[in-house]
């Protein structure tokens, strides 16, 4: 871990065009910045490259790195863009269509006459069975064939895939079986991924643990290349500290979990912002939040309570459920290049999206869809040039398409059908921050909203009048959160076990399995070589109404009388009711935290109040207002402001509208305040 | 009267949806029995003022749900605070179909006035009747098919009505079951009401009422126009079948008829159905379903319409024949009217086949059982559901081995951690899709161990003896069957229909589901297609060479061979149903 001789720690961010690092000393405080173009063939190019540029700046050398923080969306393109590596699945004789068959149904919100089932991540001509049965619990029905496991791994060197998923009936019970198929292929199939599912979902239902092993698989092959390279490439550096990588948890973990388990980094990206929002709300003092990111296509949306990031293994990647722990939080399709259109007079916008190439019209590269982006020009919220000039919009063509798709079609006038547009899109987002809150039982109301992304601020009022919240923050750099987040992580685990059968708890045996669990978890500390006083161990139990399907987790101290009184609470609090049936324990979970030393914060100074860069008009709801536009970077501390206000800088453009007022924080966030009284809905 | 905008339409349609999905992840998350948590056999819907349907879900089989309340509780009368309750078939004629299926319905008020009513619905496991699970192909009549319970005012203004209730659980096999699962309904529909109240605050009761209006204008207008470009001036008839209604008589036709007058009448006539049946076959069709349905075929995917009573007011007039299968007379048992439900769909897909607009081929209904019995002396109920292939689609194959809209199975793990069975295979039903260029779904087998000393069971297959046919070229689907020890000199097969099957332990039950009918001639589909379909499990070696005229060697399409047998092409004829077939009339 850090000593004051390796004060220093680097955050790196590979994004689509750019690798954004960050250097920063955890003693004073001092940081470093650098960008460099991204290398998508081989993204630990620029991993060193950027490194090199922020030490060059620092003026220090690679042994004083104590730390390297890294997010990766490395697993998250392959999974999304369906590119993993060719992998098959070994599973029980008698279940090859596991995956084709799936749950079986048509969604809910599908229409039956319409509706294709997605093609599976492997097909059925790549599932090999093998003889052998366990039971619930853990008993052998059948002992393993080890010559049809012979015959799979034959099949599978036929077909030349690169990756292997195993996952066997009740393998949770007992992995004894899946152990030795895993084994035996290891040793039949060299170099060839192999991933068995206890190593990556150890819960029940076989389809969804099929295709959690089988994307684990098929990025294993990429991921494991990939850090290999990196971590090659920081010795080479000089660089001798651990590398470490942001997973879907929030959390940061060493490369030998990374490389097998390599799902768990699927939604890394999304959860580094989280984690980033919630370190820029506390360095404001703000521990209850809504945070949403909004990017080009859609927006994340994830709710703090008490500084607290929630989590869930119910979440999806693309189509496929991923029921791996990850941040709590739920997407919609609505963002900056979300496209506007009418069909049988009804007007919808997203989830389609226009992307980066041709891009919403005013990008004036040929768009011809209007979207949400261009009904900010058109309102007068975006500057007619973005990223500091590099790039100039078409506020004609923004105008020409809103009118031609949306204001004429629907008899508006142009500002009324922009502002249209906008509703929608928020509306959306709405929907989503209620599933979150609400639907979780808390009030909107008594949160902080944190907009970020690039289309983040320019939304967050509107978002907070429609939910009536009354303070919005504006991160210092609102389009590069990530490497904060980065830099805030705690490093993170959790360990489950589900109990051979569900019941009464019995406090005697629970203790037991908590213990064995902490255990693991301090196995786990002592490979990621987490001093003592920085262990964290939280026991959590699972829990129902007999019968039920879901669980709820409340904290584990130890009896049976104090967990059953929890889980009552937490089921008023969430569904409005309690029963008086039986609740039975169903899981028992150690989550395990290895606190990372605070980063010493990075004040802003106090400044003159600053002079406009330019004055627009703004069309607002309540008429046009001649509105200033305010570089960000002239803000010092205490600044306040009142709307209309535009405030500019690289990454983001905020929207402050009459009625709200801002004021510039030390910690360098801008916090938005709602001035009017009653108004709230 | 405020009218409501473009704009503020799609927000307020968005916030229903948005509703809809809280309540039925509330019901999820909180029910007790399997079938609602893990098959996830409920919906929910939202109405106007008046009580007409502006927001349903996915499913074409609701009609009018609050009427049967108002023809007791007068609309009037209806207060802040209120639930009601039924699930009376043929007190409500038809909205809900088998007792099973309760209804609860809310009243929605914002500052004394009436703005919506709220709908949550979902199947009970057991409610009573003549055998465990209350659906059974033994039943003679609705009152061995579980408790009635007619309109009842459950809630009046928050106080419940408790002694109601207890006879209710009384009346189930598992009372504590049916206990937690009223409790979750009852949670999920209030909270539906709490989230339109809101909303009627947030746009004012007035904007509220003209969006919902709008939402029915809006589909009732595009089912029209959509009507009008299918259906030709003139009468467009067809005929599909049941086979059976497990108690001797069948097939059992659905003949349907729909007119297109000169000026512009839009008239379904189901009159020449077949009589009732002595079996609980029959499907007391509410008069909206056909426009419901046609709605949703005509909505397709496009996200940002909703099936509402739109659908069903693009029709002039619906003509149904009291005593006939459709419109059976109490007290004629209704309990496994989902088969008779199925082909109704698969008839009015024919409809628009005959009328010139190509549309989809017949699919297989669904295939229930249930297993009841005793395990470690605890009685155990399993009702299984199995998915089918569906009809080829003018664009694509079938749909394969679905059960239906938002219905999921029970995974195999979790069947075996609650019920005494072991299941040694569930997969595809190979060559069960009907052949095609585009191919029919194939069905699904099951295959289960029984564990339990001694159970009883009751399975719901149709379409052995009248497989779903193919279209324009397409065979029919193949067929589904039951059996006992298959292999084994005790083998049997069971009727497809039927309840009082004994199992005894190590009995091996299999199931083995229907599949869709085929579209288009099936020597036009790419060679390719059908060797991914045989590597892949969905069609054998020898039916690739018959059925398709693909000829396969070390698992290539010999090119060659597939030339020489495709030029003897067999004729094609516009349906097929195990041979060609003109019309299905």
């Amino acid at each position: 871990m850090l000593s004051s001789d390796r004060a220093l720690t680097v955050a790196i961010d590979i994004g689509g065009t750019f690798t954004d690092v960050t250097l920063r000393n955890a003693v004073t405080g001092q940081a470093w910045t650098a960008k460099t173009p991204s290398v998508p063939s081989d993204p630990s190019q620029a991993f060193v490259a950027g490194m090199r540029l922020a030490l060059a700046q620092a003026g220090a050398g690679a042994d004083e790195i104590g730390q390297v923080l890294h997010g990766t969306t490395v697993a998250t393109n392959l999974i999304l863009e369906g590119k993993g590596a060719v992998t098959a699945l070994i599973t029980t004789a008698g279940f090859r269509h596991v995956l084709d068959i799936g749950r079986q149904d048509i969604p809910r919100r599908a229409n039956l006459y319409a509706w294709r089932k997605p093609r599976r991540p492997v097909p059925a001509s790549r599932i090999f069975e093998v003889t052998e049965r366990i039971l619930p619990g853990g008993h052998v029905l059948t002992p393993l064939d080890e010559a049809s496991v012979a015959e799979a791994a034959e099949a599978c060197r036929a077909l030349g895939v690169a990756a292997v998923a195993v996952c066997l009936l009740h393998s949770f019970a007992n992995p004894a079986h899946e152990r030795r198929v895993a084994e035996m292929l290891r040793a039949a199939l060299p170099g060839v991924a192999v991933t068995a599912s206890i190593d990556v979902l150890p819960v029940v239902r076989e389809y969804e643990r099929s295709l959690a092993t089988i994307l684990n698989a098929s990025v294993m092959p990429a991921v494991a290349t990939y850090v290999g390279r990196l971590a090659d490439r920081l010795v080479a550096e000089g660089v001798t500290s651990p590398l470490l990588l942001m997973q879907s948890n929030g959390g940061v973990a060493g490369t030998a979990t990374i490389r097998r388990a390599p799902a768990v980094t699927a939604l890394s990206g999304p959860a580094a912002g989280v984690v980033g929002a919630r370190a820029v709300a506390q360095a404001a003092g703000i521990a209850d939040i809504i945070t949403v990111d909004i990017g080009g296509t859609s927006a994340d949306i994830c709710l703090i309570a008490g500084g607290r990031i929630g989590l869930t293994q119910s979440g999806r990647v693309g189509e496929w459920p991923l029921p791996l722990p990850m941040v709590d939080m739920v997407t919609v399709g609505a963002g900056g290049g979300s496209i506007a259109r009418i069909s049988d007079g009804a007007l919808s916008v997203g989830p389609a999206s226009a992307g980066a190439e041709p891009g919403p019209a005013c990008y004036g590269r040929g768009g011809a869809f209007t979207t949400v982006t261009d009904a900010h020009v058109v309102l007068g919220h975006l500057p007619p040039s973005l990223l500091g000039g590099a790039m100039q919009l078409d506020p004609l063509a923004a105008e020409a398409a809103i009118r031609r798709e949306v204001a004429e079609p629907l008899g508006l006038d142009l500002h009324a059908a922009a502002r249209g547009i906008l509703a929608i899109a928020d509306s959306n987002m709405v929907g989503a921050v209620r599933v979150v809150s609400v639907e979780r039982g808390h009030d909107p109301r008594a949160f902080t909203l944190v907009p970020f992304g690039g289309a983040g601020p320019l939304h967050g009022v509107a978002l907070a009048e429609m939910l009536g919240i009354g303070q919005v923050l504006i991160p210092p750099a609102p389009g590069v959160l990530c490497a904060q987040g980065l830099l805030a992580a705690d490093l993170k685990a959790e360990f489950n076990r589900t109990l051979p059968a569900a019941g009464v708890p019995d406090a005697a045996a629970a203790n037991a399995l908590v213990a064995a669990l902490q255990a693991e978890a301090r196995d786990w500390f002592a490979q990621e070589q987490v001093p003592p006083a920085a262990q964290r161990l939280e026991a959590v139990a699972l829990m129902r109404y007999e019968g039920q399907g879901g669980e709820l987790a409340v904290p584990w101290t130890g009896t049976a009388e104090a967990a059953v009184a929890a889980f009552a609470d937490a089921h008023q609090a969430l569904y409005g009711f309690t029963m008086a049936a039986p609740v039975e324990l169903v899981t028992l979970r150690v989550e395990a935290t290895g606190l990372m030393p605070a980063p010493a914060a990075d004040l802003v100074p106090p400044a003159p109040p600053p002079e406009p860069v330019a004055v627009r008009a703004v069309h607002f709801a309540g008429g046009t207002r001649s509105t200033p536009v305010l570089a960000r970077a002239s803000l010092g501390a205490g600044t306040r402001l009142d709307g209309p206000v535009i405030v500019t800088q690289l990454d983001a453009t905020t929207l402050v509208p009459p009625g709200w007022s801002a004021e510039m924080l030390e910690s360098g966030s801008l916090l938005l305040r709602n001035q009017k009284q009653g108004l709230l809905f | 009267m405020k009218t409501c905008d473009p704009v503020t339409l799609e927000i307020i349609r968005g916030a229903i949806r948005a509703a809809q999905a809280e309540m039925e992840a509330l019901l999820e998350r909180t029910a007790i029995s399997a079938f609602i948590r893990e098959k996830k056999d409920f919906y929910t819907a939202l109405f106007d003022a008046e009580g007409v349907m502006a927001v349903g879900s996915n499913v074409p089989i609701f009609g009018d749900i609050c009427g049967p309340v108002f023809a007791h509780f007068p609309i009037e009368t209806i207060q802040p605070g209120d639930l009601y309750w039924y699930n009376d078939c043929y007190g409500s004629n038809g909205a809900v179909s088998h007792s099973n299926d309760q209804v609860f319905l809310a009243p929605v008020f914002h500052e004394g006035r009436r703005c919506a009513f709220v709908m949550g619905w979902a199947h009970f496991s057991d409610i009573g009747g003549l055998r465990p699970g209350s659906i059974s192909p033994d039943a003679t009549d609705i009152f061995q098919e579980g408790i009635i319970i007619p309109p009842t005012k459950l809630i009046d203004r928050g106080v419940t009505n408790a002694a109601t209730l207890e006879i209710f659980y009384r009346n189930s096999r598992y009372p504590a079951t049916c206990r937690g699962d009223t409790r979750a309904l009852m949670a999920s529909v209030d909270l539906g009401v709490r989230r339109m109240q809101e909303i009627a605050v947030r746009f004012s009761p007035d904007v509220l009422a003209d969006a919902l209006r709008q939402l029915l204008l809006r589909t009732e207008t595009l089912v029209r126009q959509k009507l009008r470009e299918t259906f030709p001036v003139g009468t467009h008839r067809f005929t599909d079948a049941i086979d059976s209604d497990g108690h001797g008589t069948g097939p059992l036709h659905i003949r349907f008829a729909l007119t297109r007058t000169s000026d512009d009448r839009f008239i379904f006539d189901a009159s020449e159905t077949d009589d009732q049946a002595p079996g609980p076959v029959n499907y007391l069709m509410n008069r909206d379903v056909p426009g419901t349905a046609f709605a949703l075929y005509f909505l397709g995917g496009d996200p940002s319409q909703v099936v509402n009573a739109g659908g069903a007011r693009a029709f002039d007039e619906i003509i149904l024949r009291e005593g006939s299968l459709l419109r059976p007379r109490f007290p004629a048992p209704l309990g496994m009217r989902g088969m008779t439900m199925m082909r109704v769909l698969a008839t009015l897909n024919g409809l628009i086949n005959v009328a010139g607009t190509p549309a989809p081929a017949a699919h297989a209904a669904y295939v229930i059982l249930l297993i009841r019995g005793t395990a470690d002396g605890k009685p155990f109920l399993l009702s299984d559901g199995l998915g089918v292939g569906y009809g080829a689609r003018p664009d694509a194959d079938g749909i394969d081995s679905v059960y239906f809209v938002a219905q999921e199975n029970y995974p195999v793990e979790f069947l075996e951690l609650g019920y005494p069975v072991v299941l040694n295979a569930y997969a595809v039903h190979r060559d069960s899709g009907g052949p095609g260029s585009y191919r029919g779904g194939c069905g699904v087998v099951r295959e289960y161990t029984i564990l339990a000393e001694q159970s009883v069971l009751a399975v719901r297959i149709d379409s052995v003896v009248n497989p779903p046919w193919g279209a324009a070229g397409g065979l029919s689907g193949g067929v589904a069957r039951a059996v006992v020890n298959p292999g084994r000199p005790d083998e049997r097969v069971l009727p497809p229909l039927s309840d009082g099957n004994i199992l005894r332990r190590g009995d091996v039950l299999r199931i083995e589901t229907g599949g869709g009918g085929g579209r288009g001639h099936p020597f036009d589909r790419d060679p390719q297609d059908v060797l991914r379909d045989v590597l892949e499990g969905y069609v054998s070696i020898e039916a690739a060479q018959t059925q398709y005229g693909v000829v396969l060697r070390e698992q290539r399409v010999d090119d060659a061979a597939t030339d020489q047998l495709r030029r003897e092409r067999p004729a094609a004829s516009a349906f097929h149903r195990k041979g060609a077939l003109d019309a299905l009339v």
